[in-house]
């Protein structure tokens, strides 16, 4: 798998969020510091959002951009933002977001080796309750 | 078994928002269907075990399912796949 996806930067383990629009800013906030994508980029990962969710279950949605804000997209890159304490996200409880900035479909392993953890109980868990950047950097990269 | 082998049109792949309306589908389908690709099996109506395939645009995949409505429910799933979701994206302005 591409290891130049997830830069330890992108990695936010304590944050806080009122609600989904505000946890959606944080993660594409965070891939705008790591030189990612373009701020119009965080505006398409809202639109995405109110047209389906992103949501895929254990607690993890993986908000994104439009296809017509690929051009907003500097490189490929993911993002790891941890509400340890919840976030409504139309009805489901979320408590990690995978953020996703993709031109193509580089990010496309990534997610399903993400998927594949998250499939697992016990891997899922110890995502969703990571204190540390090198837990998640070591099962996802 | 009823069984469809189609290739994968939406231009991201499976994934993200065609792999949601895909999962939306499948879970109306009356019968349970499942989605293989390469070596890999898995429900058609569990989001995570659709994103672990790693479908990418033009990956093949296979369509199964067994009892009354499974020919019904793989024509409709496999039409789905085989449309580029994502040139129909209301948010792709």
């Amino acid at each position: 798998m591409r290891d130049d996806l997830l830069d330890p930067r992108a990695v936010l383990l304590h944050e806080s969020a009122p609600d989904r629009d505000a946890a959606i800013r944080r993660c594409g906030r965070a891939l705008v510091e790591v030189g990612a994508v373009a701020e119009p980029y965080v505006e398409a990962m809202l639109d995405r959002e109110r047209t389906i969710s992103t949501y895929v279950g254990e607690e993890v949605a993986i908000p994104h951009g439009t296809a017509a804000s690929k051009e907003d997209v500097k490189r490929d890159a993911i993002c790891v933002v941890r509400f340890p304490g919840g976030v409504d996200w139309d009805g489901e409880r979320v408590t990690l977001c995978v953020g996703i900035a993709a031109k193509g479909d580089g990010h496309v392993p990534l997610l399903a080796e993400l998927a594949e953890i998250l499939l697992d109980p016990d891997r899922a868990r110890t995502l969703r309750e990571a204190t540390q950047v090198s837990q998640i950097m070591k099962e996802l990269t | 078994m009823a069984q469809r082998t189609v290739t994968v049109a939406s231009a991201s792949g499976l994934h993200a928002r065609p792999a949601k309306l895909f999962v939306q589908a499948a879970m109306k389908a009356e019968v349970p269907v499942t989605i293989r690709a390469g070596e890999k099996t898995v429900p058609a109506k569990s989001m995570l075990g659709v994103l672990s395939l790693g479908a990418v645009h033009g990956t093949e995949v296979t369509l199964e399912a067994d009892g009354p409505g499974a020919e019904e429910a793989l024509d409709t799933l496999a039409a789905l796949l085989s449309r580029d979701l994502d040139a129909e994206d209301p948010a792709h302005a």
